[in-house]
């Protein structure tokens, strides 16, 4: 028998630390999609060349990954700073650089993605958006001086897209006193959930069924990876110290994340593969014996899965501790 | 628990917040049952991860080894807390800047110890400079067998205890 009582608990001291929540979680989801889009987009901007200019018949992740990467990953730092409790103070992120803090690599990396994804965006503007925009005159301007270094800009934030992926799970992976997350397989396994969720929602805005068939095969060779590297997540863990193999109870025993992790497995990973498994074995492109609706219906579920696998990591890693008054 | 109780009034802590705590564990079964009592507090570790973990130098540690938070520069992104192994920051209500047991510097620099220290008792917590041969805490560091708590995360904590026993 043993009894623990502590005199004088924190909030965070007892049961355990409960300071990040779903905005963490949402700030992770969304920069994990973003890092998807733009590695998916400068690989499917780089690979359906010749481009020409304000062609309006060139794949739609050729523009709309590149568009919707600094707005996704702007809110995503809405997300971050709601969590902020001393908001106003926010620009010592920046009069500071701490080379061994994530958080800081975060802080300088997002501040520079978003400008650069922006001019990589402007870059890529189909000539129907170019039109419309044209009463924004440095738009135009913009995008005539930028046109040429297309490729370079896909090039470098393919590149910004690997370090935001990896990123978002080095920032949870770093803290050695939380077992759950103190593991070099996250930074993987959000990098590959980032390109998953950046594909499923390339499936969905994609127009041409060739399209939607390439990162539908896409997506079935990421969700398949993503299973392998889930199972050696948690035999890494298995074969940890005790704090880590504690650490991955809660998704295995009976109780309140039982259920939510079963849930991620089947729906967000088993289900939209089995929905989509089919089209991996369709050669080419051109034929698309599919119906649309299943391949929309497999990568919203992979959308949520991604969502549910980050909500599930944030609050589930606070549980985890080395401390022995925190174990339950 | 008057550690708790003085540390609170001294420093001004928010309410149903601490910077200190005691740690109650009783083991085994009755009528064979064994108590440790643990005050437990901030390392004020060597290899303090709360420091370098915080992204604006808010957390920082001076030269004497007391880690502290200059408010001025917290933003309250609780990456210290998350990386506190002995959960020892929280964010204070009343400003939104992460707080913590600063060793009583206020007192130090008057000589005094802290108050948490000067309340005890029993004379529990001892306080001193590990850098004077002379002083209560190196003579005890020589003497007898210490320990710290959590030395598997490598944070090198300050403050030893003797006599750790239990679920260590
Ligand atoms: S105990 Fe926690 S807050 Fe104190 S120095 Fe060590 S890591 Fe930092
Ligand atoms: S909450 Fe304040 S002290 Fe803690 S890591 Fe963030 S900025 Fe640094």
């Amino acid at each position: 028998m043993k009894e623990i009582s502590i005199i004088g608990i924190n909030e965070i001291t007892y049961p355990h630390l409960d300071i990040w929540n779903w905005t963490i979680a949402l700030y992770l989801y969304l920069g994990g999609m973003v890092a998807g889009l733009m590695i998916l987009g400068a690989i499917s901007q780089l690979r359906s060349s010749p481009i020409t200019e304000k062609a309006t018949d060139r794949p739609v992740s050729c523009y709309m990954a590149p568009i919707l990467s600094p707005i996704l990953l702007s809110i995503g730092m809405l997300f971050i700073f709601l969590d902020l409790t001393r908001k106003l103070n926010s620009f010592w992120f920046y009069l500071n650089f701490n080379i061994m803090s994530p958080m800081s690599w975060g802080a300088w990396g997002v501040g520079i993605i978003i400008p650069v994804s922006a001019l990589w965006a402007i870059s890529s503007l189909p000539g129907s958006y170019l039109d419309k925009l044209k009463r924004w005159k440095f738009i135009p301007y913009l995008y005539n001086k930028l046109v040429p270094y297309r490729d370079k800009l896909a090039r470098l934030n393919c590149g910004l897209g690997i370090f935001l992926g990896i990123y978002t799970g080095v920032l949870l992976s770093s803290f050695v006193a939380r077992p759950l997350w103190n593991s070099a397989i996250l930074p993987i396994l959000f990098l590959n959930s980032g390109l998953s969720t950046g594909a499923a929602l390339l499936i969905i805005i994609a127009k041409d069924r060739m399209e939607k068939v390439f990162f539908t095969k896409a997506d079935i060779a990421l969700i398949a990876t993503e299973i392998v590297i889930i199972i050696l997540f948690y035999y890494a863990h298995l074969t940890s110290t005790s704090p880590h193999v504690e650490s991955i109870a809660p998704f295995f025993t009976k109780g309140y994340y039982f259920p939510f992790w079963i849930t991620v497995f089947l729906l967000g990973i088993f289900l939209p593969m089995a929905l989509v498994l089919d089209v991996a074995r369709v050669k080419g492109f051109s034929v698309l014996g599919l119906e649309k609706l299943r391949i929309h219906l497999s990568a919203c579920l992979v959308l949520i899965g991604g969502l549910v696998t980050r909500l599930a990591f944030v609050y589930v890693g606070q549980l985890s501790s080395l401390s022995d008054i925190v174990k339950r | 628990m008057a550690c708790v109780v003085a540390c609170k009034r001294e420093n001004d802590v928010p309410e149903e917040h601490y910077r200190t705590r005691v740690v109650e564990i009783v083991e085994g079964k009755f009528p064979k049952l064994r108590m440790e009592l643990r005050p437990e507090l901030c390392n004020h570790c060597e290899n303090a991860p709360c420091v370098y973990n915080c992204p604006t130098g808010a957390s920082y540690k001076r030269k004497d080894g007391i880690v502290m938070v200059d408010k001025k520069k917290c933003v309250g992104c609780k990456a210290c807390m998350a990386a506190c192994p002995y959960d020892a920051r929280f964010i204070d209500p009343r400003n939104g800047a992460a707080h913590k047991c600063t060793l009583g510097e206020h007192r130090i620099i008057d000589g005094k110890d802290p108050a948490c220290v000067t309340t005890c008792i029993s004379g529990a917590r001892i306080f001193g400079d590990f850098n004077d041969p002379q002083s209560p805490v190196s003579r005890i560091l020589a003497e007898r067998h210490v320990r710290t708590l959590i030395p598997e995360a490598g944070t090198k904590p300050t403050i030893y205890y003797i006599g750790l026993e239990l679920l260590t």
